[in-house]
């Protein structure tokens, strides 16, 4: 009988999803009914008190600090400034400049929290440079689509500051666990584009100019601004200085300095990155709350714990079960954004990945990079909408240039089940 | 009506940035109180305050945005017709749910000025002063939804397509 019910709520909650109500509300109804029909508790006082506990906890105010560090920096030139830095290096690489869509994602992820954001940021100035020079419109989108979700596995991470708060972990320790992993995924991206332009020469243009190496590290002073941006708050974590917080609070200062040095702040870049930043967080809040209230009624539901004892009855090798999650998690990544994703299924899950033996650091880092493949896997996927608004080319089309960076990132799920230090070493040596 | 609604929305979406302001004020109170050696009470929880602040009362204004996420693959496949039935029932569990909010978010700001709820950790803030921001959020989200509800219904609801909706994660 139970299970009935909850299967009927389950459709319930896909349903509405489906039809169109707001993710957030969605998830507190849903709550709403489970309450009213599995417990005593009051379920509407049990909302508000759940509701105003998340909506005011200390841990996740890096959270809006974070979303309004990436406002700022995207309304600054320094995309313009990366490219400059960037380029004079790639040229004589195999690729040349397809590079500085892989290298400049991976830098502007260590100071954005959002694969969205990254993507926008970089391809503002890749997409019409490298289109200009005429190099091929597959490889330009389909790798700027795939780097972008960098922006999620470098710290810092929005998608982290959510695990780790639905899954109790120190945020600071999952943002440094992401930097390895991140290098790693930029690597395979970089070697990806080095094999491809070996394997089809002529299909990239000739290097348009030739720098000595002093020039190469003159033009280099343009990524100073970002690299000391980089510094401030991840060394300020990694060091111990700073928590999470504090360190997304300095960058923010840090890139209205940045940016009032470019002299791209003013009062209209300033009010629009606020009240841009305000909005962001505000969506993200109205899911994460309903998703706290959510998780309380599953527990009063049972659900998380029946969900860990029937996988433990599977007698699953926890190679499968993280082959089974990575699927699940990518076939849901295809209907919700990944937030949405996270925070559903956090409560329920939980028990049993803690149940396996499973470290809960890596599986933040597994998550994340889940919710990376989500983000260019369609119908729903963040970049695929950024490029799509950005070079009006179908959403099909760019999925399917972006399928081998997807396939990339399987293998760095795999690298870092083999190898889980990848991800866990560094944050043992905080 | 309609200016005095879009008025109200954005009055609270400037408190929404003022408090968003005001955390980051918070933070950099903490770090340079430890820096210097002087100390701040509670700063941790007014920054937690101060977020709540910015989440809650930046509801309506996000919304009238059209920035609260939802799946729309169905919506968009849909025929005019059952485009708008489905609109309108989303609209009419929005409307609903956000009630719900509203009722029991002015309840509970309520309870905790009538038994003097005080904060649990060393702020020793009332709570109810806190709350506030939540009561009044909840509620103009309410009506923000409600104005939303009927203007579907009388066909006037602006459809938006905004580019700002795709920077979100």
């Amino acid at each position: 009988m139970d299970i009935l019910i909850t299967l009927l709520l389950i459709v319930v909650l896909f349903g509405f999803l489906a039809g169109g109500v707001w993710i957030g509300l969605t998830l507190s109804g849903v709550a709403w009914v489970a309450m009213e029909l599995f417990s005593s508790r009051p379920a509407g006082d049990a909302m508000a008190v759940t509701i105003w506990g998340s909506a005011s906890s200390w841990t996740l105010t890096a959270l809006p600090l974070f979303v309004w560090m990436g406002e700022i920096l995207f309304r600054t030139r320094l995309s313009q400034d990366m490219f400059k830095g960037l380029a004079p290096w790639v040229e004589r690489l195999p690729g040349r400049l397809l590079h500085t869509n892989v290298i400049g994602c991976a830098i502007f992820a260590a100071v954005s929290g959002s694969s969205a954001a990254t993507c926008a940021t970089i391809g503002k100035m890749t997409l019409p440079e490298l289109k200009k020079r005429g190099y091929p419109d597959d490889q330009v989108i389909g790798t700027l689509a795939g780097a972008g979700t960098l922006g999620l596995l470098i710290p810092p991470s929005i998608i982290m500051i959510v695990y780790g708060v639905a899954a109790d972990v120190s945020i600071s320790k999952l943002f440094i666990a992401g930097i390895f992993p991140g290098i790693m995924l930029a690597t395979l991206f970089s070697g990806y584009i080095v094999v491809w332009s070996l394997m089809n020469p002529g299909k990239i243009p000739a290097a348009t100019a030739s720098y000595t190496f002093m020039q190469k590290l003159h033009e280099s002073r343009h990524l100073i601004p970002v690299v000391l941006l980089i510094m401030a708050v991840l060394g300020s974590i990694y060091s111990g200085i700073a928590t999470a917080t504090e360190a997304a609070g300095v960058g923010v200062i840090g890139s209205l300095v940045l940016s009032l040095l470019q002299g791209s702040l003013n009062w209209q870049s300033f009010k629009e990155s606020l009240l841009g930043a305000t909005r962001l967080y505000c969506m993200i809040a109205l899911i994460l709350t309903g998703a706290a209230f959510l998780t309380l009624a599953m527990g009063y539901l049972g659900l998380p714990r029946a969900l860990a004892e029937f996988i433990n009855g599977l007698g699953l090798s926890k190679f499968m079960l993280i082959v089974a999650l990575a699927a699940f998690y990518v076939l849901l990544g295809c209907f919700l954004d990944g937030i949405s994703m996270v925070v559903l299924t956090m409560g329920v899950i939980l028990p049993t990945v803690t149940g396996a033996g499973i470290d809960l650091i890596w599986f933040g880092i597994f998550i994340t990079l889940v919710v990376e493949m989500a983000q260019i896997t369609p119908p729903v996927g963040f970049n695929l909408f950024v490029l799509q608004g950005m070079t009006k080319r179908e959403l099909t089309y760019i999925a399917r240039v972006a399928l081998p960076m997807f396939f990339l990132m399987c293998v760095a799920v795999l690298l870092i089940y083999f190898v889980p230090e990848i991800a866990t070493w560094l944050p043992t040596k905080m | 009506m309609r200016k005095a609604l879009d008025t109200l929305y954005d009055s609270a979406a400037w408190i929404a940035a003022t408090f968003m302001v005001a955390l980051l004020v918070m933070v950099m109170l903490s770090i340079a109180g430890r820096e210097l050696g002087f100390h701040v009470r509670g700063t941790d929880a007014y920054a937690g305050y101060m977020m709540a602040g910015a989440g809650f009362f930046a509801l309506a204004h996000t919304l009238k945005r059209g920035e609260h996420i939802r799946v729309t693959l169905l919506l968009q496949a849909l025929a005019p017709a059952a485009r708008r039935r489905f609109e309108t029932f989303s609209l009419a569990v929005a409307v609903l749910l956000a009630g719900l909010l509203a009722f029991f978010s002015g309840k509970l700001c309520w309870q905790s000025w009538q038994f003097h709820d005080i904060s649990t950790s060393n702020d020793a803030t009332p709570l109810w002063i806190p709350q506030i921001s939540m009561a009044l959020g909840t509620l103009i989200l309410f009506i923000a939804f409600v104005d939303e509800f009927i203007c579907e219904l009388r066909g006037t609801r602006k459809a938006y397509g905004s580019d700002e909706l795709l920077r979100n994660e």
